[in-house]
């Protein structure tokens, strides 16, 4: 603001306008009554009382323009001190809050990227344990391994099928067995008879040896000879009694082997079938696991597409950090100028219009979900 | 033997979501945060491919590719560009530069295999 100031003109009307009209009286009075002594006497103190009372406005009005002009210097700077201080104050908050600014973005932004990183390789893992999980169900499914679930079902029809082979072998040998003790049965028959004939041929030399005393050794024969008799006898019993046991054994043994073996084949096949229902529900949730597996392994290889805004997020925040430095380093520069600097030196419209283009190149950019269909450009 | 390709960015993350694909399809990774760090590490160790970022401190990526057109023994290594960028007149920098394909962010690993697959050194 510019004080009011007084000058010379000012001065001269101040002193002379109060002034004139008694000069004009006093001319008038020197016109009416001619320039007597008197008249010119009361004509000049008419002036100079014009011209003390001019002087003693001027007076008036230069104090009074003092007083206003100090009570305005002292408005102006009590102002001046004010915006001074604020704006000092303003490049010291700027100074102070833009470097903290700055380390939280920074902070951040390193936070989310490793935060990021963490997830991803978490994620990445997943996906490989995912990856072998439906590797291991389609071997189980399709492939050659010993755990494949067919090859299951056929290597235990494999390892059952000479147990069962074996048995029928061993209950034909069985049979065979019994058809031969079978056919013994007539010989053992004839064994008896002979037995009896030879127990008659006994009877008849102990006969001759009664009559013929004369021939000691005969009679002695005759007595060895149904001693021989009694224990043929007994042991042809005995076989005839053990033939019989064992063909009766047999003959039971076969019943009951026929009945086990048929047993023993229905139950195999059973089980055979009970394992083959079991494999094919176990294929089933096999596939399921699997397609699940598949579709969950799909979503994490999205979420690791998805983890890429990342990237833009760094860009954003790294021209934020920019930014604020660009700042702190311009108010540090505009506060080395001292009383020199000006308004102009901001250079606001260009600062924001710089801070404007690259927002709007980092927010312009796709993103996750739009359409990447020009993604790949060969040169 | 696997192939090594050197992935250049200055995103850890987007090195780390890379390199995942990568080492996924077979493939040996040397990470490097720019440009200049890249070129410390070509240091006659064979490189199959780089896959480059264009915004990077230090050294942005078409500086990087033209650095790397330089060199004797990678000048024939294939680079593809891997920006958040899209604009023709970047795209037209690169191929001038030298790349040979560009992939944008954020990107498909299958689309970058593929793009790999068919630029990689034999």
């Amino acid at each position: 603001m510019q004080h009011v100031q007084s000058n010379n003109n000012t001065k001269f009307l101040y002193t002379f306008l109060p002034a004139l009209p008694v000069i004009l009286g006093a001319a008038a009075i020197v016109w009416q009554h001619g320039a007597g002594l008197y008249g010119v006497i009361a004509g000049v103190v008419l002036v100079f009382c014009g011209v003390g009372g001019g002087l003693f406005l001027w007076s008036r009005h230069v104090t009074e323009l003092a007083r206003i002009n100090a009570y305005w210097a002292e408005d102006e700077n009590r102002k001046m001190e004010a915006v001074v201080t604020y704006t000092n104050e303003l490049e010291r908050l700027l100074l102070t809050i833009t470097p903290i600014l700055s380390q939280h973005v920074m902070a951040s932004r390193e936070h989310t990227e490793q935060e990021v990183i963490s997830l991803t390789n978490r994620f990445a893992d997943m996906v490989t344990e995912l990856q072998q999980i439906v590797s291991r169900a389609d071997d189980a499914l399709n492939g050659q391994q010993h755990y494949h679930l067919d090859n299951v079902i056929g290597t235990s029809r494999a390892l059952l099928q000479p147990i069962l082979e074996s048995l029928k072998q061993i209950h034909q040998v069985e049979h065979q067995a019994t058809v031969e003790l079978h056919k013994l049965s007539p010989h053992i028959e004839g064994l008896s008879s002979s037995v009896i004939d030879v127990h008659k041929l006994v009877g008849q030399l102990n006969a001759l040896a009664a009559d013929g005393a004369e021939a000691e050794d005969l009679r002695q024969l005759a007595d060895e000879s149904a001693q021989t008799d009694q224990q043929l006898a007994v042991k042809v019993n005995d076989i005839v009694t053990a033939v019989n046991a064992a063909l009766a054994t047999a003959d039971s043994s076969i019943l009951v082997d026929d009945s086990t073996l048929y047993q023993a084949e229905d139950n195999v096949k059973q089980t055979l079938a009970h394992l083959t229902e079991a494999l094919a529900h176990y294929r089933n949730d096999v596939e399921v696991l699997r397609n699940n597996a598949e579709q969950v392994r799909s979503e994490i290889n999205n979420v690791l597409v998805a983890f890429q805004f990342q990237d833009r997020v760094s860009q954003i925040l790294t021209q934020v950090e920019n930014n604020l430095l660009n700042l702190q380093e311009t108010i540090e520069k505009i506060q080395q100028q001292g009383s020199e600097r000006n308004g102009t030196m901001l250079q606001v419209d260009e600062a924001v219009e710089h801070i404007e283009e690259n927002y709007k190149s980092v927010s312009s950019r796709p993103n996750a979900e739009q359409d990447n269909s020009d993604d790949l450009t060969f040169f | 033997m696997a192939k090594t390709i050197l992935i250049v960015d200055d995103s850890a993350s987007m090195r780390q979501v890379v390199g995942i694909a990568l080492k996924g399809a077979g493939y040996e990774v040397i990470e490097a945060c720019d440009g200049k760090d890249a070129l410390s590490k070509l240091t006659g160790v064979k490189i199959h491919l780089i896959v480059s970022d264009i915004n990077m401190p230090v050294m942005d990526g078409i500086t990087f590719v033209k650095e790397v057109k330089q060199l004797d023994n990678y000048k024939f290594t294939p680079i593809i560009m891997l920006t958040t960028e899209m604009e023709d007149d970047k795209k037209r920098a690169a191929k001038e530069a030298g790349a040979k394909a560009w992939v944008t962010k954020p990107f498909q690993p299958p689309i970058l295999l593929a793009a790999i697959a068919k630029l990689v050194l034999p």
